[in-house]
């Protein structure tokens, strides 16, 4: 029993999509782009506790040693040319360690040039996502597209989070390149998917686009990163990805249902 | 090209020179015909309205209508007819593939790429005809990208004469 317990504990290998109450760091990378994000905050984190540790030492001593008792005389150092060369480019320096791993993930994360396989826009309304995949219309009238409400808080099953699941969820197809193209309704809105490192700004009148390409399958939790209005923190977004076999069945199992 | 004695637009500089053997690698050859094809006229047209059928007639010649989206994609909507007997009477056959990454709109703002696409598609219907084959794909596109309730509107417009594109 006790052997049962710690090994759900320590040897899990279901990975975290979702938040959960009090957690610390990032959800697990779904997408490279999220693994970048995840591999940036380590680098930067190097340099931070360094500077941590150096500006914490010489603060504590100089405290300790500014004592009338031990050192009734203090330093009177006002200038010293070596120093501040040294205090001006070893910042600059750490700077720069700093920024080049940030613009070649920047620049490398907005991949637009890449050829999608399959677009999807994601519709902001108050307070509901709508759907919408175009790829298969063929005509202006029909589309496979779906509204996307939030389970109430009094009415989720076992299992779900309270919040954060809806009633339909977006189905992507994993290891694919996806187009999301993101524009509201009404009021500006935003598309999260913290596993997916994806947070895209939906603008009324503009529709932006983030690409993205999910490595596994999964389902992945997102909630509106945009402050909108009263129900602003009932509109999860819900994210699941299935091979490209599944996602051809619903699709057409979708098409038949829309049409029918 | 359109503009054979005049100084290259933008868009002929940076665009690939249109491949004839379409046969390696459809997706290429269909993003980089499109925009060769499509820009110029879009340019020319303002001035010389002459232009408009000269362009989607070698845009014809040039794009022999890939459709067939890349071969491993293929694969799965093959196979999921078989899959499932009890509805395949019905079962819309699901090809994988979307409007291809532009050139012309490299940023996250897709609104004018969008707005474009739509645009090329009526020039074209309106230079070819309602039913040319060649069209098709800039409906697919448009649809694609546009949100639904846009192309509501701009159909409305049209109708009524307010579209505010060149058409």
């Amino acid at each position: 029993m006790i052997l049962r317990s710690l090994e759900c504990r320590f040897l899990t290998i279901a990975l975290c999509d979702a938040a959960e109450p009090w957690q610390l760091g990032s959800q697990d990378a779904a997408t490279p782009m999220m693994q970048g994000i995840i591999d940036l905050h380590h680098d930067i984190f190097f340099f931070l506790i360094l500077i941590l540790v150096f500006v914490s030492r010489m603060l504590v001593r100089a405290l300790w040693h500014f004592n009338e008792q031990t050192n009734p005389i203090p330093q009177r150092i006002v200038h010293g040319t070596t120093i501040e060369i040294i205090r001006t480019i070893f910042p600059s320096v750490i700077l720069l360690f700093i920024a080049i791993p940030s613009f070649a993930l920047l620049y490398s994360m907005d991949g637009v040039l890449v050829d999608p396989a399959i677009t999807i826009k994601a519709i902001g309304h108050q307070w509901y996502r709508t759907y919408e995949y175009s790829d298969y219309n063929s005509s202006d009238e029909q589309s496979l597209t779906f509204d996307s409400y939030t389970i109430p808080e009094d009415d989720p099953e076992l299992g779900q989070s309270r919040l954060l699941e809806v009633d339909n969820r977006v189905v992507v197809p994993a290891k694919t390149h996806l187009r999301m193209i993101v524009t509201p309704a009404d009021v500006p809105h935003s598309w999260a998917v913290p596993s997916s490192g994806v947070k895209c700004d939906a603008v009324p009148g503009r529709s932006n686009l983030t690409s993205i390409s999910v490595q596994r399958e999964g389902v992945y939790y997102g909630q509106c990163s945009e402050i909108r209005g009263t129900n602003h923190a009932f509109t999860p977004i819900v994210v699941e990805a299935v091979t490209l076999k599944d996602y051809a069945d619903w699709v057409s199992n979708q098409l038949i249902l829309q049409t029918n | 090209m359109a503009a054979e004695g005049k100084v290259p637009t933008l868009a002929e500089e940076y665009s690939l020179p249109p491949k004839e053997v379409p046969v390696e690698k459809p997706a290429e050859e269909k993003s980089t015909t499109s925009t060769v094809a499509e820009v110029v006229p879009q340019k020319d047209t303002e001035t010389s309205p002459a232009d408009e059928t000269a362009a989607p007639v070698e845009e014809k010649s040039e794009t022999p209508e890939v459709k067939e989206p890349e071969a491993e994609e293929a694969i799965p909507s093959t196979e999921e007819s078989d899959e499932a007997p009890e509805e395949t009477e019905e079962k819309p056959e699901i090809v994988i593939e979307t409007a291809p990454a532009d050139f012309r709109f490299p940023t996250t703002n897709q609104t004018r790429h969008c707005f474009t696409r739509y645009v090329e598609y009526h020039r074209c219907v309106a230079a070819k005809g309602d039913d040319a084959p060649e069209c098709e794909k800039f409906a697919k596109y448009y649809r694609s990208l546009c949100p639904s309730e846009w192309v509501e509107r701009w159909n409305e417009q049209r109708e009524n004469g307010t579209f505010p594109g060149p058409l």
